[in-house]
């Protein structure tokens, strides 16, 4: 069992190379770097990570809890910012194709700043995350009303009892 | 995510159904029902099927709690030595804050000039202000150089020059020749994504060896029985089922505690679980007063403007558009070390030269750069100002606030990762714990750490957990009994935050919690500030005996689980604050406006000759070591002695105490 666990590892590992080189192709536009040499990404290509599968016969509404559990729980502070607050606004109304692409867009991508540089237009999109979702993200990132966004919003939106 | 999550789950199942695991383990794959009595007071809302429970039983001969880089590090260096381990973690394993960072990793290889890691270690000891402990100081330093190459040969691809060698580049604090020789360079890079290649490398090594990970697993406590650690209990988020995972050995790797403040730069998972478990186990953590403050956050988010920013030679500004660091510190001016700049930056604020209508602040200005270079060398920077502040950094500049950073307080060890206590004049090894990372304090940082020391810190003490655990016992080893209700109190208490009905919300105490921690315990510090805090943050504590949550689910129950990060962050953050009103000194990243100076056991601003040493309880070079009993939430305040001799004099003289300036 284990060594076919661990074939299809690779093969997945294999498949998701071409993805990864076009990912390593765009890292260029980044934050700080000082006087250091371009980034080769070669761990990206090299050290395959198991891939990501979307959870299959899974009801919308836990779904939907999952999700926001993820939105809240980012590995940095601008993810935990702007995921947050958009799920807020987008999560209980979007459609389960809308969910589905939500769920690979902040799922999928191993880096938590390529989402943000994705969602602040500082990189383009790979082909695989583009769509409604994403230009919903992107267009909630521009922040048009200028709104504070200082911090994940508080939970209790969600209590029915309190509205 | 998910795929890992069902990856963990099959070799979970394969772990629980192999016919090689001792009896005790399979049989108890049956479900085990926890009935939870004499917790019964919101018993109102919850029917009986909803207290009970089912619980499975796991055996490792480790756990791991977290999966950040140091979490990582322990994981597959113990299953790289072959002991079955477990890594049981709230997010998934890149989710990890250490992606974040972006800096680097000090280590002297010396690509760049002379280095010795004897100059890293005299800055680090120097940047701890004599708080940090010499051996394991010695022991980091040393084997920074070797941990870089085995990173390197890991897979991590480190910037290179143009021959081909690692990067380095030059990062406030580090020096060469003992603080004689200048600005070193020491901190290799990939490019800017450290954190996320670090974390992206450990992990896909783990997988090589067969690690178990239990995914989006929350860690409630952990199992103490007769002073030992036999593992923890979690709650597994996706179904809600108590997971009891009996282990010989276990390490804690849960990072810091940085959400107990208002105004943070750490993703909103920092909410030092690992510290809360330890101090309900009885255990004491060291040093929580010392908080670093990163000088750059965004005014009111947080988001980091990084100390690269300065590195390319941006500047601090206040209200006259004074270049202000170069009277605070007329040789390293805006690159001095971290605390140096937030202090600066504050008393610029208080003495009222802040920027802003309330003029709480100060400004970083990068315009007088050239815009080419602001693009390719701090482009993040740009965006991030404009959504988060609204500032074009080319015109403008951005308005900045001292802002929480790291912790360099945590659950005290020893250099080997041993979680230690102090009792009779020594320091006692609690057997079967380990601690390392942000959460760990070796204590490394001492009273302030410097930049890119926290990635190493990361790896050396992760690696170090695993080299300990190998050296003292062998994979298969025989676990100690535990009791058939262990880990009863954690799920009692979970089940009663489930159904809390009280009349404060979670997100208003923990606001409260945060406002006060900021306004009473942040970067300055002074008697009657603290004190009234502690008093304050006391009251604050009692009200989460009147917590109101709202969702009784127990699948993917974010608000659950922010509760019970809530009662981590309060753990936290009561130690910290009557930790800082006890210590009446300044020393690193604690200054006291009504103790400004640093009260060591002699004088050492002035000839030592003739001077007597100070006792024990009369001078403030020692160790917190502080207690909570979690039922009143009341601080108790132990004092261990700092560590001041290296781990071998021959190699590495231990640094003696001096008065620091840089």
């Amino acid at each position: 069992m284990f060594s076919a666990l661990a074939a299809s590892r690779l093969v997945s590992g294999l498949c998701r190379v071409p993805w990864r080189q076009a990912a390593a192709g765009t890292l260029s536009v980044r934050g700080y770097r000082g006087d250091s040499p371009e980034d080769s990404g070669r761990d990206l290509i090299e050290i395959p990570l198991p891939p990501w599968q979307e959870k299959t016969g899974e009801p919308l509404d836990i779904k939907r809890r999952r999700l926001l559990y993820e939105s809240r729980k980012r590995g940095m502070l601008e993810n935990c910012i702007l995921l947050s607050l958009f799920a807020k606004q987008y999560l209980n109304t979007m459609t389960e194709a809308q969910l589905q692409q939500y769920d690979k867009l902040i799922n999928e991508p191993s880096n938590d700043w390529d989402i943000y540089y994705w969602a602040t237009e500082a990189q383009p999109t790979p082909p695989d995350y583009q769509g409604e979702v994403m230009d919903m993200l992107q267009e909630f990132t521009k922040n048009r009303e200028q709104e504070q966004r200082l911090r994940a919003p508080d939970l209790e939106y969600l209590d029915v009892a309190k509205q | 995510m998910a795929a890992v999550c069902a990856a963990s789950r099959v070799l979970t199942k394969r772990v629980l159904s192999s016919k090689a695991l001792p009896a005790a383990c399979a049989g108890s794959a049956r479900n085990f029902h926890f009935s939870i009595y004499g917790q019964k007071d919101s018993a109102k809302v919850s029917s009986d099927i909803s207290t009970q429970y089912p619980v499975v039983d796991h055996e490792f001969d480790a756990v791991v709690v977290g999966a950040g880089g140091a979490g990582l590090r322990a994981a597959f260096g113990l299953s790289e030595a072959g002991f079955n381990t477990a890594c049981v973690t709230k997010l998934f394993p890149t989710r990890s804050h250490t992606v974040a960072a972006q800096g680097g990793i000090n280590a002297a290889l010396g690509n760049m000039e002379e280095d010795d890691w004897r100059w890293h270690f005299y800055d680090t000891v120097k940047g701890s202000d004599w708080l940090g402990d010499q051996d394991a100081i010695h022991y980091m330093t040393e084997q920074a150089p070797a941990a870089v190459v085995e990173l390197e040969n890991f897979g991590m691809p480190f910037s290179r020059t143009e021959d081909g060698r690692i990067y380095q580049r030059a990062f406030g604090g580090q020096s060469l020749k003992f603080g004689k020789g200048g600005q070193a360079h020491r901190c290799c890079c990939v490019a800017d994504r450290t954190g996320h290649s670090l974390l992206h490398t450990l992990y896909g090594r783990s997988l090589r060896y067969d690690t178990s990970y239990f995914v989006e697993y929350f860690a409630l406590d952990l199992l103490m029985e007769d002073g030992e650690c036999r593992g923890v209990i979690a709650l597994c988020m996706e179904d809600g089922s108590i997971h009891r995972f009996r282990a010989k050995n276990t390490v804690i790797a849960t990072g810091g505690y940085g959400r107990t403040y208002f105004s943070c730069t750490s993703a909103h998972t920092s909410t030092g679980d690992g510290n809360a478990m330890v101090t309900r186990a009885g255990l004491p953590c060291q040093d929580l007063e010392f908080v670093q403050f990163h000088p750059t956050g965004i005014y009111g988010a947080g988001c980091l403007i990084t100390e690269g920013c300065r590195g390319e030679g941006g500047i601090l500004i206040n209200s006259e558009g004074e270049r202000f660091m170069e009277r605070y510190a007329p040789n390293a001016k805006d690159l001095a070390s971290r605390d140096v700049v937030s202090r600066s930056m504050t008393i610029e604020i208080r003495e009222g030269r802040g920027v802003g209508p309330e003029k709480d602040h100060v400004y970083l200005q990068l315009h007088h750069l050239p815009p080419q270079q602001l693009a390719t060398r701090l482009p993040g920077i740009s965006e991030t100002a404009m959504i988060f502040a609204g500032v074009d950094v080319t015109k403008e500049p951005i308005p900045v606030l001292p802002t929480v950073h790291y912790n360099m307080g945590g659950i005290p060890t020893n250099y080997k990762g041993q979680v230690i206590t102090y009792k009779d004049g020594e320091d006692k090894v609690v057997p079967g714990l380990y601690a390392c990372g942000e959460a760990g304090c070796a204590s490394v940082h001492g009273a302030n750490r410097l930049g890119a020391n926290s990635l190493l810190d990361l790896v050396v003490f992760g690696r170090a957990c695993a080299l300990t655990i190998a050296d003292i016992c062998t994979p298969g080893e025989k676990l100690p009994p535990l009791k058939p209700n262990a880990g009863e109190e954690s799920v009692a208490n979970l089940d009663k935050m489930r159904y809390a009905n009280g009349s404060t919300r979670t997100s208003e105490i923990r606001l409260n919690m945060q406002k006060t921690m900021q306004s009473h315990a942040a970067v300055f510090r002074t008697g009657s500030v603290l004190k009234e805090g502690c008093e304050k943050m006391d009251a604050i504590y009692q009200t989460m005996n009147d917590i109101k949550t709202f969702d009784r689910g127990i699948v993917w129950n974010t608000d659950l689980v922010e509760t019970l990060e809530l009662q981590n962050l309060m753990l936290n953050a009561v130690q910290t604050i009557h930790s800082a009103e006890a210590r009446k000194e300044s020393r690193g990243a604690h200054a006291r406006e009504d103790f400004k100076d640093r009260m060591d056991e002699f004088d050492y601003s002035k000839p030592l000759q003739g001077q007597e040493r100070k006792p024990f309880d009369q001078h403030w070079r020692k160790h917190t070591l502080s207690y909570v009993d979690p039922k009143t939430g009341k601080v108790t305040l132990e004092y261990r002695p700092v560590i001041d001799n290296s781990l071998s004099e021959e190699d590495c003289s231990a640094i003696p105490p001096a008065i620091r300036s840089y």
